[in-house]
């Protein structure tokens, strides 16, 4: 296993970027998923990795060493895509030991290694199969375990579960997540799933327009996104992200829109003191992170329900506050009907807010609200 | 009313439909949920006129639609491959129903800009299907069907192309839009969010037969057997086989493969006195289900992780108990790691059981809405030892 690092890696089609300046390392038995809308240069950075297209600025090195020059043979990389192409009358055991048979490798060498592969991806009870008797979850899972056999240095996945039914998918997720804990390779994920990269990862790379915009584990890029895109892309249902203008309301700092008015979150105050937060911001807060109805309290805002979608473990309430369209994520029980009056509330310590003009995020002090507090009080 | 009465369709000696009994409300939004091959598409083509049943009848307030022309049914389809126009633009595919029905100009302008609104396409209007993702064909194709004022309207997987966010998107919009359409609409999906988001009532579709017809709460908590109580919610339950026993006296379920015992109530000790042995299987919603990472009161049933995944808002735990597997949903805040210990809390208080498939207990509908924190009680309300 290896560790892969990317540094300032470009790709150029002609005129077009698909990959502008990235920089990253993946360590040694990571697991990373390369997430991000289609276009945003994900798959072009993978086959980079693999060896399968040239890079056009930059290095790629694997333990520290360049492997731009290398083939894709020598790079020792295992790709698993969608479409694993097993043969199908061959038997399960076959096809797995097909890699290794290749790379002329001993049969008791081969013997052993399938039926590790084989116990640690489930299907040891498979072998004597043939692969056109499997079902499509049976096949995936022979497809990934094939990828294995030959100790790869890097394992990429290319989007391999996106397009499987959703019961399969979340079975495929604990395979292939348990797989990976306990070969402790280094995997590469690419998706557009945000869900997938969420559940497998370790960290995620989040992509647009060729460039990472964050590199962080899902509970980073979930809680704290780095801008607004990446606030937008993970999550579902999906961030409320609407602009404020900062203000001022009986001594205090607020944050105001059309006839809305929300306090200034504290942890936020030393900003608002020091005078760096910018006119004009755009609120992000997730639809978890709402008060609804009687506990929403202080500094709630009405709303007008517009649709509420009972999902079983939860309920979907889209609502308006004035011209605001705002989403909020309620607990079964109390389902509010069709134009009620709800009264909700942000959950100040949940706010998120970011530079309306360059997007990125704009972080609190360090140290939480009551250290908030005394930086206030300092300035 | 729609009434399916006893409806057969077979494609050779493949049973399609097998003994359909369905009635659609007027204004009702029924959702027919079911896997890929149940017989749904087909269901909504037999009541469009588009294939004839073998055997049966379909009604529409008592009278029989058999011998009505497709045209003549005032029904508006949306099929799941679009079937647009592809000489024609977004616009005029939109407003191809309303000139057939002479509409006036004005109004038909008026019309296809709010619906291209509506479905988030109005940046579209001049593109022909050809230059459109899936996705966006998808949208028109629904915009399309919706536009006319039909008695019914029939939507065959008509969100199934779009991606998750714009999905949701519009399922919101269409969910705004279907009240407004004082119409009866049958929808088709597989998606069960889909089907318990928008539904009135949901009929849940298998190999032709219909398991189950009730609303989304009905559906979601008290399904009929095995197969609707996996086939929703995400992630599904995990059902554990178990056998029954007296033990010192008292009846209890024994959880195959661990060495966990569950006191069975009497209902269940009822079931049990026929001759026949039962083939019993229990199975908890992993939003039921409290996680600890230490022994308490509640979580009294020691088991260790298998894999832990991140959804933001909650983790999903696969947990290994004994031989058996189950899943859980957890708060957010804590970590699992692989092989850590765990102690889960299960028992009739949270528990489905099914005998040879069947339900035959529902644990009552937890007051987890009584709570005013959503996010602890979607991770089940429980208290997680840390």
């Amino acid at each position: 296993m290896a560790t892969v690092g990317l540094e300032d890696v470009w790709k150029r089609y002609g005129k077009v970027e698909a990959v502008r300046g990235i920089s990253m390392e993946i360590v040694d038995g990571e697991f990373v998923a390369l997430l991000g809308p289609s276009g945003c240069g994900k798959t072009s950075t993978m086959r980079m990795i693999a060896g399968l297209e040239e890079i056009s600025a930059g290095d790629i090195r694997f333990d520290g060493k360049s492997v731009i020059d290398r083939p894709p043979r020598a790079r020792n990389v295992a790709m698993a895509f969608e479409n694993y192409a097993l043969y199908p009358t061959l038997s399960v055991y076959e096809n797995l030991a097909f890699p290794a048979r290749a790379a002329h490798w001993p049969n008791d060498r081969i013997d052993k290694r399938v039926r590790e592969v084989a116990s640690i991806a489930a299907i040891d009870k498979l072998l004597e199969r043939r692969t056109g008797e499997l079902s499509s979850g049976q096949a995936q899972m022979v497809g990934l375990a094939r990828a294995l056999v030959r100790e790869p240095a890097v394992f990429l996945l290319d989007e391999p579960i996106s397009h499987v039914d959703a019961r399969l998918r979340i079975d495929m997720r604990t395979y292939i997540k348990r797989l990976q804990v306990e070969l402790g390779y280094t995997m590469v994920l690419v998706t557009h799933d945000q869900e997938d990269a969420m559940a497998l990862a370790d960290r995620i790379a989040v992509m647009a327009d060729g460039r990472l915009r964050q590199l962080g584990t899902p509970a980073e890029v979930y809680d704290r996104p780095e801008d607004t895109f990446v606030a937008n892309f993970i999550g579902s249902p999906p961030i409320n992200l609407f602009e404020c203008q900062i203000g001022q309301a009986g001594g205090k700092t607020v944050l105001r829109r059309d006839g809305l008015t929300f306090d200034l979150p504290d942890q936020f105050l030393p900003l608002a003191t020091a005078g760096t937060l910018p006119a004009s911001v755009t609120v992000g807060i997730r639809p978890f992170h709402l008060t609804a109805g009687a506990g929403a309290g202080h500094g709630a805002i009405a709303a007008r329900v517009v649709v509420v979608e009972p999902l079983g473990d939860m309920e979907i309430v889209t609502a308006e506050a004035g011209n605001l369209p705002i989403q909020v994520v309620i607990p079964p029980g109390n389902r509010p009907k069709r134009d009620d009056t709800m009264q909700l509330a942000l959950e100040p310590e949940y706010v998120l807010l970011f530079d309306t003009e360059s997007k990125q995020a704009i972080h609190a002090p360090s140290g939480g609200s009551a250290t908030a507090h005394a930086a206030a009080a300092l300035v | 009313m729609l009434e399916l009465d006893s409806v057969v369709k077979l494609f050779g000696t493949t049973v399609a439909i097998n003994g359909v009994e369905l009635s659609v409300r007027d204004h009702e939004y029924l959702v027919i949920l079911g896997p890929a091959g149940a017989g749904k598409s087909t269901t909504l083509r037999l009541i469009a006129g588009l294939t004839k049943p073998t055997r049966g009848d379909i009604r529409v307030d008592g009278q029989s639609l058999l011998g009505v022309a497709p045209e003549h049914r005032d029904i508006s389809m949306v099929f799941e491959n679009y079937a647009l126009y592809p000489q024609r633009t977004v616009f005029e595919n939109l407003s191809f129903p309303l000139e057939a029905r002479r509409v006036p100009r004005s109004e038909i302008k008026h019309r296809v800009e709010s619906m291209a609104s509506i479905l988030l396409i109005d940046s579209l209007l001049d593109r022909r299907p050809g230059a459109l993702s899936g996705g966006q064909r998808q949208r028109v194709a629904l915009g399309r069907g919706l536009i006319r004022d039909a008695t019914v309207y029939l939507l065959d997987e008509p969100l199934s192309h779009l991606d998750a966010r714009v999905r949701q998107d519009i399922r919101v919009q269409l969910k705004a839009m279907s009240v407004n359409l004082h119409s009866m609409v049958i929808h088709v999906t597989q998606d069960y969010r889909e089907a318990m988001s928008l539904a009135d009532r949901i009929a849940v579709l298998n190999q032709g037969r219909i398991l189950q017809v009730g609303t989304p709460d009905e559906i979601y908590a008290a399904p009929v057997n095995e197969f609707v109580a996996t086939f929703v919610g995400d992630p599904p339950m995990s059902l554990l086989d178990a056998t029954f026993a007296n033990e010192n006296g008292q009846p209890v379920l024994r959880v195959a493969g661990t060495n966990i015992s569950l006191a069975a109530n009497e209902l269940i000790s009822r079931v049990t006195n026929g001759s026949q042995p039962l083939a019993f299987r229990v199975a908890a919603r992993p939003t039921d289900v409290p996680v600890s990472a230490s022994e308490t009161k509640e979580c009294s049933i020691p088991a260790h992780v298998y894999v832990s995944e991140s959804h933001g808002y909650r983790n999903i735990v696969t947990i290994k108990l004994g031989d058996a597997t189950i899943r859980v949903a957890a708060p957010p805040k804590q970590t699992w790691r692989v092989n850590d210990p765990v102690w889960l809390g299960l028992g009739m208080h949270n528990l489905h059981v099914f005998a040879n498939g069947k339900a035959i207990y529902h644990p009552a509908v937890s007051a987890a809405g009584a709570t005013t924190r959503p996010q602890r009680s979607l991770t089940a309300a429980s208290t997680i030892g840390n």
